[in-house]
């Protein structure tokens, strides 16, 4: 599966980011150095800092030279400067990401685990009741969106009946260290990662259900059945593992979905992962940090979706031959 | 190609209950006018009232009507869902069936675009460039279609490219007919259910990407949409108007999502021959 075409179609990928995030704060209408550096830094705007930020990015040269200063920062890792933190973007965005990590690496593992679960146990029951109303159920959670659920869970078990903490990641000034404040964190994360993981756990499970049924029906599985394997070996160890490929390929995908479902979820839990950061430069109309992490999301997907064409003819060698 | 998807449809639960959610969310949004009590932008200094006779979902913080502007949501909601469904769809055929066709150089540089459109993140896209132009929803329909119609076209040249070998194609282009006369005669009409079924799960993304932009408020803010009433509902979430406000709203939104899905879910045996007999064995 993998060849010099794969490659071709990323450069692109990423040519077409970069392309957007160059042209698009120039394009727009008015002063480009308000689309460019945000609504904050116009307030504090001097001569000699306009100066120096039109020298910045050469916006008085030509496109061209315009385009050469722009790379020439990107490629010393300068994302730009943020007037509403007045700090560069870059470390303002890894200061957020760690929570971030959390919560989108616990849900992506929940909720791939449960998907896949739910998924083998339906596709071997196929058209039975249990594989129905899974099916009906999954489906109609697919549906709601992951800002409703978040909200839904807030206010049963935040608000109502105060059982998890409304918002944040930690107690302020609570001075905790050690297990309580790793109590404090998980106390903090559980909602998010409830919300995030009931919404996208259908993905997995309506793949690997999908898969599940195909595979039933391959001749190894009467041969397997034949040999008079027992029904746990024949469901986990010769239909689940062949299920579980195609939820591999869409991992890239459905990560992307996964991160852009965080930004809405911490909007509301106020978790201070990169989407709440996101949504507070949304608001101030603070370009560079919308800019940063922009690239940083598209291209983190773009790598991770690259990573796993590279190593799926390992998993699936049947692809290699096929092309 | 000879699958009957309103017997598809219809053999299936789910898929009969899906039909009935979205023609009532359709009956709703035509009827707006007729269902609403009041201009659902009409302020007042009423705000924050619980349901009443007058007000059946009570008032929002600006005293504006929450049941008119859940009625007038649907509009939103429907036209933003349905306008990039017809137009990703049109776009995917296009794209699709005349890089099967054309073959050479165009398909090989369709397909390329294609696939590195399918690796690239839409939200996030979609989210920036709102962020500098606070679309309206025309423009949010264009954005959405031009960034949603690569999946579609991907399958659509799959199917044209085994349509193109069957031999009523084969004559048709031994008589010397143009490509174009192939591909609205005889290739078009065959990929009617994978047509269908590409227009539902795009009217579904953009349903929720409608929802999802407003919710962010990076939408026309003159326009009511539910995404938008459920994000200022949430500032009001310690109150008890969440009842009435948000709930009826976020059912509204996700019972729209889950018809599509349900419905998309029913024809999928069309793409995917080998997933019948799933639902009812």
């Amino acid at each position: 599966m993998f060849s010099k075409g794969n490659i071709v179609t990323y450069v692109i990928a990423f040519l077409f980011i970069l392309a957007l995030n160059f042209f698009l704060p120039r394009m727009m209408p008015g002063d480009p150095l308000m689309a460019i550096y945000g609504d904050e830094a116009l307030i504090a705007m001097t001569p000699e800092l306009k100066a120096e930020l039109v020298e910045r990015f050469a916006l008085d040269q030509p496109l061209w030279q315009q385009l050469g200063a722009y790379f020439g920062a990107l490629f010393q890792g300068e994302l730009g400067h943020s007037y509403y933190y007045n700090a560069p973007v870059l470390p303002v965005i890894l200061g957020r990401l760690p929570w971030t990590l959390l919560l989108v690496g616990s849900s992506l593992v929940l909720s791939t685990v449960l998907g896949i679960t739910l998924g083998i146990e339906s596709g071997w029951r196929r058209g039975s009741k249990t594989d129905r109303s899974m099916l009906a159920g999954l489906m109609g959670l697919n549906g709601f969106p992951d800002f409703f659920l978040g909200m839904l869970l807030l206010i049963a078990f935040g608000v109502t009946w105060g059982i998890f903490p409304l918002a944040g990641a930690l107690t302020p000034y609570s001075g905790l260290s050690g297990l309580a404040l790793l109590l404090d964190i998980l106390r903090h994360l559980f909602l998010p990662v409830a919300a995030l993981t009931l919404a996208h756990l259908a993905g997995g499970y309506l793949l690997t259900r999908n898969t599940m049924i195909t595979v039933l029906k391959e001749p190894y599985m009467l041969t397997a059945k034949a040999k008079g394997l027992s029904q746990r070996v024949l469901k986990y160890r010769h239909a689940g593992r062949n299920s579980m490929l195609p939820v591999v390929t869409q991992t890239g995908i459905w990560m992307g979905r996964v991160v852009t479902g965080a930004l809405f979820v911490e909007l509301v839990f106020a978790y201070p992962g990169v989407g709440y950061l996101t949504y507070e430069a949304l608001l101030a109309r603070d370009y560079p940090i919308i800019q940063g992490v922009f690239l940083m999301v598209a291209v983190s997907v773009l790598v991770i979706n690259f990573l796993i064409d590279l190593s799926y003819p390992k998993l699936d060698p049947r692809v290699s031959y096929a092309y | 190609m000879h699958i009957d998807l309103k017997k598809e449809i219809k053999e299936s639960g789910p898929g009969k209950i899906g039909i009935i959610i979205l023609l009532l969310m359709i009956a709703v949004a035509l009827l707006a006018p007729v269902l609403a009590r009041y201009d659902p932008y009409q302020q007042s200094t009423a705000s924050l009232l619980s349901p009443s006779w007058n007000h059946w979902l009570g008032t929002n913080h600006v005293g504006q009507d929450v049941w008119s502007r859940l009625v007038f949501g649907a509009r939103t909601s429907l036209l933003v869902g349905f306008g990039v469904g017809i137009l990703s769809t049109l776009l995917g055929t296009i794209f699709g069936v005349s890089a099967a066709l054309v073959g050479g150089l165009y398909e090989k540089v369709v397909m390329r675009i294609v696939d590195a459109f399918i690796v690239i993140p839409m939200v996030i896209i979609v989210i920036l460039i709102s962020a500098y132009i606070r679309p309206s929803i025309l423009t949010l329909i264009l954005l959405l279609s031009l960034l949603s119609w690569q999946g579609g076209a991907r399958i659509m040249r799959a199917q044209a490219l085994s349509l193109k070998e069957r031999g009523h194609v084969a004559a048709a282009r031994s008589f010397g007919a143009h490509h174009f006369y192939i591909a609205w005669r005889h290739i078009v009409p065959d990929l009617g259910p994978i047509l269908l079924v590409d227009f539902i799960y795009s009217v579904r993304r953009a349903v929720f990407m409608e929802a999802g932009l407003a919710f962010l408020g990076i939408t026309d803010p003159t326009v009511v949409s539910w995404g938008m009433m459920m994000r200022d509902a949430l500032s009001f979430s310690y109150l008890n108007v969440w009842q009435w406000w948000l709930v009826p709203t976020g059912v509204a939104l996700s019972l729209t999502i889950i018809g599509l899905t349900f419905v998309g879910h029913a024809a999928e045996p069309v793409i995917e021959p080998r997933l019948r007999g799933a639902e009812v064995a």
